[in-house]
Parts: C-alpha cells; sequence; structure tokens
C-alpha cells in the first residue's frame, strides 16, 4: 500500500511550500497530540487509577499521579475476580463463534452467491429482516428456545453452544460476504465448473483466495461482537465458571472497592491491547483494504 | 408426575385439616419419612434424616467474598452432620437476583429449587406461578422461631392465605449521619434529628463547614427517587397506595410535605447542593470521603461505606426515620420452585432454618463471625421480636466489633416497619420523576407534580387489575 | 485488489449448458445445483430458524398475550393500546430521536473528518489508525465504567480539568440537560473506530485524477471536499448512514450503564430501555414485545422509505 504516492486531497506541490509545509507540521503536531491525549489518555487513567488506594480513587479533586503505588490492587483483583478464568473463557467463546461463522456464514453466503438456488433471494431478505429488530426484544423468546431447543429438545444453557450457535445467524456478515462474493467474475466461477471442480472445490481454490479481505473483516467482527456483547451472556451463562469478562466484571464488582474494579478493568483490557498491537497490521489491513468499498 | 403431585398435596392437606388419614396412603415411595410420626401432619412434619434428597440453592456468597464464601461451606457441613442425606447444590452467580437472568428463569422453569427473591417479587412469581405454597411445612417444629418473625416480614411474603417464602435478611430505613461532620458543625453525634424541621436545622450547620460539604442528600433515579420518596412518606405516616392496592394515597398533606422539604432544603436552605439525580451508591460516596451530613438509608450501607469505600465505623451514626411513624422494611428471603417434592421443600426450609433463622447458627453465629474479621453489631437484620430479639441481642453485644453505641438512638426508638408497596418499581418510576423534578427545576410546582403522579399510578395499578 | 472494483453483477444465470439433446442432464444438473445451494445454506439456515425467526413470531404472538397467575390469556391489542397511553412511550421516543441525531452529528461527521484528516497526512498515519480503532477493541464494561468514572460530578476528572482551566464545570450525566449529550460522547469515543476506518477505505478510493481535474478547474480545498470527496464516497456513506441509523435507534447498553437507563427525569430513556424495563422490571412481558413489533415497525418502515428514496436518486 504505497500511501504516499496516491493523490489525495492536497497535492504535494501545495504540501512542498513553505506556507503548506508549516500548516502541515502544526497540523500533524495539534493531531498527533490531541489524538493521544484523547485515546490513550483514558487508558493511563485506567492503569493510574488501579494503583491508587480507594479512598484516593474517589478523592475530590482527582490526582493525576498516584500518591502512592499500590500494585497489590492488581493482585487482588486478579486472584478475587479470577481473572484468568475470565479471559479464557472470554476468548474460548470469541474464537469458537469464529469458527462458526467462518464455516457456515461462508457457506450460506457463497450459496447465495454463486450457487443461486431456488429461493435464495428470499431467504437473504428474511436474513437481512433481523436487523432491524433489537436483540433486546427477542432475548426472551431466545432464551426460551435456547432452553429447550424445538425438536431436538436439548438445553444448551451453561454450554459454550448457546453462544457459538446464535452468532451464526448473523445478517450483517453474510451481507458483506455475499457482496464481496458477488464481484468475483463469473467466468472464473464456469471456467472451474467446465474443468470439473465441485462447488466446494471451487469455493475454497477461486473464491476464498479471493476473499481474504472481507474474511479479515468478518473475523474481526466476529470476535469484537462475542466480546463485546452483554445481556445474552448474562443469561445464558448463568455460572461464574463460565462467564466471559463482561459479565464477570460487572457481576463480581458489587460491593468491591472501586480501585480493584478499575484494576480489573486494567487487566481485561491488556489481551486486547496487546492483541491489537501485534495484529494492528493485519487488522487494520482487513479493514481498510476495501473490503466495505461502495 | 402431576398426579403424582396433586395426589400428595391433597393427602397434605387433608392431613393438615385433621382427616384420620394415615401418611400411608401416600403413593410413593419416596415419602415414607412421612409415615414415621404418627399422628403428626405429613407435610408439616420436619424432614426425616434419613430421606436422601437433593436440592438446588442460589445466593452461594461469591468468591469476591471469601470469608462468606467459607462460612457458607463450614454451615453445609455443619447441616450435613444433621441431615447427612441432604446434598445441597450451591449455585453463586452474583449479584444473588440479576432483574432479567430471574424473568429469564421464571419464564424458563429454570429457577433453582430453593430461589433467593426480594420481598418485593411476590407479585411476579405468583405471576408466572413458579413457588410452592409451604403454609402447610411452616410451623413451630420446622423453624422453631417462628412465633418471634416480625409479623410485617411474613405478611409481605404471604398471598392470600399461603405462605410462600422464608426470610433471610431485612432491613429498616433510618437516617445515617456523618458523625465527624456532626462535630465540626458543633452539633452532638449521640443526638441525630428525628423530625424534618431538625434535620433542615442541622443540614445548615453542616453545608455552613464548606468545601463542598452538603447538610443532606437523597436519591432521585433509577426508580431510587420513588423509594425513598416511599420512605419518607411512611416517616410521615402515609402510605403510598389505599389498603386494597388499587388506588394511590400519597397525594396528601405528607406528601406534599415530603416534596417541600426536598425542595426547600435544595433552593431556599441550599442545603443538598447542586449535583442532583444521584443513585446508589454515589451519597455513601460522599458520606465516606466526608462531603455528606445525612441521608436516608438502610444500616448496610455502613458496611458498604466502611468494606468498599475504606470508611470507619467510628464516623458513621444512625438515627430513626424522621418522623418516627412508620420505617420502610426491606429484605430478601427464599422461595420454592413449584413442582418440588416434599421432601425437598422440607429439606429445603431446613437448611434456611439452620442457616439464617437459628439464634447461633449460621448467620448469628456472632463469634465465628468476629473471627472471621466481618463486622458483627449492626442493627440488621431485624427479623425477630420477643424473647428471640433479646437472644440476638445479647449475643451480638458479646462478639460486637463496631460502635454499637452509634446506632443507639436508631435502636432507641422502636418505629414500626411497613413493607413496600405491591408493584413497587412501576409506582417508585412515576415518583422518582417527582422527586427529581423537585431537585433540579427551581420552578416546580409540588402541588402539580403530586397529582400528576396519582393520576400516573392509578393508571397504572388499573392496568395491573 | 483490482478484483474489487470489477463490478461483476450478472443479470442472467450462469451458462448452463443448454444444449435440447441434454434436456434430462440439464436439469438433473440444476436439481443438484439448487440442493447443493440449499446444502451450503443449511448450517445458516438452521441457525437463522432457531436463532432469530422462530423467536421473532415468538415474539410476535406475546405481544398479544398476558400471563396472570400462571395462566396465558389472548389479550387482543390492549398491550398494544396500554404502550400508547404510557407517557414514557412518547418520551422514550423522542429521546431516542435526540439520541439517533446526536449520534449521527457527532459518530457521522467526526469520523468523517478524521477520516480525511487522516488520508491527508503523510506522517504517524499508522500510529493514529491504531489509536481510533483501540477504543473499539476494549471491553465495554471497562470503557463504559471509564466514562463514568470521567463524568462523576465529584471527583471526576473532566470537572477537575475544566475547573484547573477556570471554566464552568457540568453535571454531566446527572443533569437532564447534559445527560444524553454525555452519552453520546462516550458512545462515540467507544465506536467511532470502526466507521472512521471504512472512511478511510472509501477515501482511498477515489481516484487522484478527479482532484487534479478539480484544481485545474480552480477549485479550493472545501470546494474539491465537496464536489469530488463527497459524491465519491457518497455510495458507501449512504449504505452506513442507513445501518448506523438502525443500529442507533437500538441503542441500550450505553444509557443503561451509564444512567441506570432512564436518567435523570427521564433524559435517557430510550425505547430500547423501555423495553428492557416493561420486561425485566415491571414484569409485563406483553407491553415489551409489543413495543418490540412497533419498534420493528417504525424501522423496516424508515429503511424501505430509506432505499427507495436513495433509489430515486441514483
Amino acid at each position: 500500500m504505497a500511501d504516499t504516492s496516491t493523490r489525495t486531497l492536497i497535492s504535494e506541490t501545495q504540501l512542498n511550500r513553505p506556507l503548506g509545509r508549516a500548516v502541515y507540521w502544526t497540523v500533524l503536531v495539534l493531531v498527533v497530540t490531541a489524538f493521544t491525549l484523547v485515546f490513550l489518555g483514558p487508558l493511563y487513567w485506567l492503569v493510574t487509577g488501579g494503583l491508587k488506594s480507594t479512598q484516593e480513587v474517589i478523592q475530590n479533586p482527582p490526582t493525576f499521579f498516584p500518591q502512592q503505588i499500590h500494585t497489590d490492587t492488581y493482585t487482588e483483583a486478579w486472584s478475587k475476580l479470577n481473572m484468568g478464568r475470565l479471559l479464557f473463557n472470554t476468548l474460548y467463546y470469541a474464537f469458537g463463534a469464529l469458527a462458526f461463522q467462518l464455516v457456515f456464514d461462508v457457506a450460506a453466503a457463497y450459496a447465495l452467491s454463486k450457487l443461486r438456488p431456488v429461493l435464495g433471494s428470499l431467504i437473504l431478505g428474511m436474513m437481512l429482516a433481523t436487523l432491524m429488530i433489537p436483540s433486546t426484544v427477542l432475548i426472551v423468546p431466545q432464551y426460551l428456545t435456547v432452553l429447550d431447543l424445538p425438536l431436538l429438545h436439548l438445553n444448551l444453557i451453561n454450554t459454550p453452544w448457546a453462544i457459538w450457535l446464535p452468532t451464526v445467524a448473523n445478517a450483517f456478515n453474510i451481507f458483506l460476504l455475499k457482496r464481496f462474493f458477488d464481484s468475483v467474475p463469473e467466468e472464473l466461477m464456469a471456467a472451474a465448473a467446465i474443468d470439473g471442480a465441485s462447488p466446494l472445490r471451487a469455493l475454497w481454490s477461486i473464491v476464498l483466495p479471493m476473499s481474504r479481505p472481507i474474511l479479515g473483516v468478518v473475523s474481526i467482527f466476529a470476535v469484537v461482537n462475542v466480546w463485546k456483547d452483554f445481556l445474552w451472556p448474562l443469561l445464558v451463562q448463568p455460572d461464574p465458571k463460565n462467564q466471559p469478562l463482561n459479565i464477570g466484571i460487572n457481576s463480581l464488582s458489587v460491593g468491591v472497592p472501586q480501585n480493584v474494579v478499575i484494576a480489573a478493568l486494567a487487566i481485561a483490557s491488556v489481551p486486547t491491547v496487546v492483541f491489537f498491537l501485534i495484529f494492528q497490521r493485519n487488522i487494520m489491513a482487513g479493514l481498510t483494504s476495501g473490503g466495505l468499498k461502495g | 408426575m402431576t398426579r403424582d403431585r396433586l395426589l400428595r398435596r391433597t393427602v397434605a392437606l387433608a392431613a393438615a385439616a385433621g382427616l384420620a388419614l394415615t401418611a400411608a396412603a401416600c403413593s410413593s415411595g419416596s415419602d415414607a419419612g412421612n409415615s414415621g410420626d404418627s399422628g403428626k401432619p405429613a407435610a408439616g412434619a420436619s424432614l426425616d434424616p434419613n430421606t436422601k434428597v437433593t436440592i438446588s440453592i442460589d445466593c452461594q456468597p461469591p468468591t469476591t467474598k471469601p470469608a462468606e464464601r467459607k462460612q457458607w461451606a463450614e454451615d453445609v457441613t455443619a447441616f450435613n452432620k444433621l441431615y447427612p442425606n441432604v446434598t445441597i447444590n450451591a449455585k453463586d452467580a452474583s449479584p444473588c437476583e440479576e432483574p432479567a437472568s430471574f424473568t429469564a428463569q421464571l419464564k424458563g422453569k429454570t429457577q433453582p429449587d430453593v430461589f433467593y427473591t426480594y420481598f418485593t417479587d411476590l407479585e411476579q412469581v405468583l405471576d408466572a406461578d413458579q413457588a410452592e405454597d409451604i403454609t402447610q411445612y411452616v410451623n413451630e417444629q420446622t423453624v422453631p422461631a417462628l412465633k418471634d418473625i416480625d409479623p410485617s416480614v411474613l405478611k409481605t411474603l404471604t398471598s392470600e392465605g399461603k405462605l410462600y417464602g422464608l426470610p433471610t435478611t431485612n432491613y429498616k430505613m433510618g437516617l445515617l449521619y456523618n458523625r465527624k461532620l456532626f462535630k465540626q458543625a458543633g452539633l452532638d453525634p449521640d443526638k441525630p434529628p428525628t423530625t424534618w424541621a431538625e434535620i433542615r436545622e442541622d443540614a445548615k450547620k453542616i453545608a455552613a463547614l464548606g468545601n463542598g460539604v452538603n447538610g443532606y442528600g437523597d436519591y432521585s433515579a433509577t426508580n431510587q427517587g420513588g423509594w425513598h420518596f416511599t420512605a419518607e412518606l411512611y416517616g410521615l405516616g402515609g402510605s403510598m397506595t389505599t389498603e386494597d392496592g388499587k388506588k394511590a394515597a400519597f397525594n396528601t398533606p405528607e406528601g406534599k410535605q415530603v416534596l417541600q422539604n426536598l425542595y426547600d432544603m435544595r433552593w431556599t436552605d441550599n442545603t443538598m447542593g447542586a449535583t442532583q439525580s444521584l443513585k446508589w451508591p454515589d451519597l455513601m460516596t460522599q458520606m465516606s470521603t466526608d462531603k455528606l451530613g445525612m441521608y436516608v438509608g438502610a444500616p448496610d450501607d455502613i458496611t458498604y461505606m466502611v468494606q468498599t469505600l475504606k470508611g470507619n465505623y467510628e464516623d458513621y451514626g444512625m438515627g430513626p426515620m424522621p418522623g418516627g411513624r412508620g420505617a420502610l422494611l426491606g429484605g430478601a428471603d427464599y422461595m420454592f420452585k413449584k413442582g418440588s417434592t416434599p421432601d425437598q421443600i422440607k429439606a429445603g426450609i431446613a437448611w434456611v432454618n439452620f442457616k439464617w433463622l437459628t439464634m447461633g447458627k449460621g448467620q448469628f453465629d456472632y463469634a465465628r463471625t468476629k473471627a472471621d474479621g466481618l463486622p458483627v453489631g449492626l442493627p440488621q437484620p431485624f427479623l425477630f421480636g420477643g424473647s428471640t430479639l433479646d437472644a440476638d441481642n445479647k449475643a451480638k453485644a458479646a462478639s460486637a466489633t463496631v460502635p454499637v453505641q452509634n446506632y443507639a438512638p436508631y435502636l432507641a426508638t422502636s418505629v414500626p416497619g411497613k413493607t413496600e408497596p405491591a408493584n413497587a418499581q412501576q409506582i417508585y418510576k412515576v415518583l422518582d420523576g417527582a422527586v427529581s423534578a423537585v431537585l433540579t427545576d427551581k420552578n416546580a410546582n409540588v402541588d402539580k407534580l403530586l397529582s400528576d403522579a396519582e393520576s400516573q399510578v392509578n393508571q397504572v395499578l388499573a392496568n395491573l387489575q | 485488489m483490482a478484483a474489487i472494483s470489477v463490478s461483476a453483477r450478472r443479470k442472467t444465470e450462469p451458462p448452463a449448458h443448454a444444449d435440447p439433446s441434454q434436456g434430462r442432464a440439464a436439469l438433473r444438473q440444476r436439481f443438484r445445483r439448487h440442493l447443493t445451494g440449499h446444502g451450503f445454506l443449511l448450517g445458516a439456515l438452521l441457525c437463522f430458524a432457531y436463532f432469530s425467526w422462530y423467536p421473532m413470531v415468538r415474539e410476535v404472538i406475546m405481544s398479544f398475550q398476558k400471563t396472570k397467575r400462571g395462566k396465558t390469556t389472548w389479550v387482543g391489542t390492549e398491550n398494544l393500546d396500554r404502550i400508547f397511553a404510557d407517557p414514557d412511550f412518547w418520551h422514550a421516543w423522542r429521546n431516542t430521536l435526540l439520541f439517533t441525531v446526536l449520534a449521527l452529528v457527532l459518530g457521522f461527521a467526526v469520523p468523517f473528518v478524521v477520516a480525511v484528516l487522516l488520508n491527508e497526512l503523510r506522517h504517524a498515519k499508522a500510529y493514529l489508525r491504531v489509536l481510533v480503532y483501540l477504543p473499539v477493541m476494549l471491553p465495554p464494561v471497562a470503557s463504559v465504567l471509564l466514562f463514568k468514572y470521567f463524568y462523576d460530578p465529584g471527583y471526576g476528572l473532566f470537572n477537575a480539568i475544566l475547573k484547573s482551566l477556570h471554566l464552568p464545570t457540568s453535571a454531566w450525566l446527572n443533569s437532564p440537560t447534559t445527560s444524553m449529550l454525555s452519552v453520546v460522547i462516550a458512545a462515540t469515543w467507544m465506536n467511532m473506530g470502526g466507521a472512521t476506518l471504512i472512511y478511510l477505505a472509501a477515501l482511498q478510493g477515489i481516484p487522484g485524477e478527479l482532484y487534479e481535474a478539480a484544481e485545474l478547474d480552480g477549485a479550493g480545498l472545501l470546494r474539491r471536499i465537496w464536489h469530488v470527496t463527497i459524491p465519491q464516497t457518497r455510495l458507501i456513506l449512504s449504505l452506513l448512514l442507513l445501518l448506523q441509523i438502525v443500529a442507533t435507534m437500538q441503542v441500550f447498553v450505553e444509557p443503561y450503564l451509564l444512567t441506570g437507563g432512564n436518567g435523570p427525569r427521564n433524559s435517557t430513556l430510550t425505547v430500547v430501555n423501555l423495553i428492557y424495563q416493561y420486561a425485566f422490571s415491571f414484569n409485563n412481558y406483553g407491553s415489551a414485545s409489543a413495543l418490540g413489533l412497533v419498534m420493528l415497525l417504525v424501522l423496516a418502515g424508515f429503511s424501505a422509505l430509506y432505499v427507495r428514496l436513495s433509489r430515486t436518486n441514483d
């Protein structure tokens, strides 16, 4: 991605003039400072908040540096809130959901885009209609369904399936994938068919390799959605041993000193931040390289 | 299954009614325990220690409360010495009751066999038809302290003459105050105000300390404003609804006085500060940082201020509910899942009795509580009267770890407890608006706010019929 | 990435070997294609059926029912009549619209401006992009509790900063006039990363020649934005706008965790928060379902209108 060589709103020549240069550098410094303050500042507050004493955390006016460093708050948060377990659960749910979505949603989008079976567009329409209804409304009928799956009579409560399977019903991801698959040239598909490739093979060796950016986007959405969900895991994972971070921290934080809660939040944020920094190149490339282009 | 259950209940009822029907009529073998004691009503007998039964129960203390969790485990062991064949299957989801999961569980009939509810939940549980009538099971033999349990507590667990739950803890609201600020303002920390006129005067003196200190504070968001309005109205002798619960009854001089008081303290005396729309735990945070003189609350707020906010017991005192005519009473209890077997109900009652209703055991084992570093001596729970209360007070004083004399003004005045209205949350929400308006709008019209709230509550109540 | 910009929208079915002598074989082949297609769809279909469509049907049924003492009865439109009579119904819709407008002004315009800005910078690009997206990755409970902490009128950071700058402080979430704006600011901080990156992608797709041509015509900076940047990104903007409106109208978690749902004098009570209250605080599942149904109809109507308008504009 040669960012610098692409012509954008302002031309290179304009920037290279003395005035343009001065303006450019002022804007750059301002933007970098402002962004650092706005986006990293809160994280600083989170990390140092966990190092303060309980009384200092709720002190008015607040202090910018902890008067005394209390690292034991972090160990207390880690052990009392059982953070290791919560983190593991969260990752387990997130990546399980990702696997199910990649398999089922990609297959569905491929079918709707390339195989186009009868009633395909009706099915797509019905899927898109689910975007219009707030999930909060559906939560009780969904809970009743998970409790006793119609026809199969299985109870999924307290199992990871209760989180994994409903995430497959994600119309937005199917819609994104289908739009992307639509742009894979039909001639390639036809050529593969003439060569005797089965639909599965065509998907594997033609469509998927071309769709890496969108698969990246969908993967991020899949993981982030599980990571962010609140009400649903609260209902279907009543056992604290099985709860993900969001629920665990929120429910256990009742009656725990504020500085310990803040330390727990800081701990909870670390893995995402690290994960994100390691994979930021891939994530950013996935999100910006045109997966969602008009 | 259903027929079997029906039969058993018929038998139980018939037996209780004094019909000479032998317990042998019971159809299933698991009821064999009942047949032993002749002449006693089958359902009313306590659990036969030989009965093998498993019960699930929620509200086990979570890992964040290691001392309470350890006590729970000890109590289960002790209980199993008495009843070796009862298996207690504990669930430690926290908090004990969360509205969304509670509703979902009732809809899905997935609550534990013995499940935790608040006093105000009875209507919802009955609408879902999810609790067993335990009237026949609860007597002086199964719950020895029964005669001393505050009747107003049992009343909240009773509907149409049937008892549906056993209480575990309760509170009566009173006036919490900061003794440190009282001293600084030249007030006597052992003599808290008992009327709203006195509160106004004291609040002025405390607010005069400056430095952002407020004399008095009150909640006015997330239905807690309505809850406190109710408590303050009870203090003046008022009621939220008519006796039959069909009409609003707070548009009275007392109701007006509550709102007018708040208005005057907020806008005329300026003793409540500019920040309003407070909700739990804002007032506790303010008081524990010595920024608030007084507010209306429950005794366990003190525990929260000390354990969670790291305040000191010495700094907090408690006086009776201003007005002294009634104190809002709330609390929690266990109910028994619809469809539980008689043995499960008996086992559940035996456990609740052991853990929460027996002097010297479970939550009343004060020596252990003290040894575990938990506070002893707070005026809560407030379940008993009569000889049990005396025994409790004596035991509590013997192991007290907190300055009990700080709550003497609260204990000295016996304010009758008054339970929350049926469908409390919907009523509170309406009153929340009125309280909030008084505290945030200088041009608020108290009369209009009250009459608007009255017609809204009447509408809500009419819809529920 | 050339393949992406190729618009490969076909109007016809893929070439099925239309040889009359192979009529039956072709038929069989078509049948097989449909069958394979549904085979590929099966997993997702089952999940949709179980976890979306069936609950939706159940929800519609429940909105015409009422449960009292364990007995469920049909009540016709009683639930609907009741929610229309509830003064909070109109509050909630007004608040939801206010939230949507504020969230669009902030949550739509801010990311766009940021994206344009980022696209012009030649340095620190990766760093800035990572920063903008960072909040999206934080656990929402962390972000929300953090903002609650910043907003606190007593020990909060925001008022401390304002005070140190000798500016008037605000009650933020505790005042009926500023509570909704405070919620929107927090929500924007948490969610703007996604939109910013999508705009950035769209901006990078604008051919540089267009700007050069505009410059030759003597167009200034603002005119270039107006005549090149915006029209070129219009399609993605309008799609995102629709999705964002639909999503913001369903806002729940932010006001729920920040203000407990109602907010001062019901100022942050949104429609979905009201649904939550009906269902879980007031034990009135019928009203909750009925309000859910109303919301569904409003959103569907809005989307249909939107799609129609954007078609006629083309």
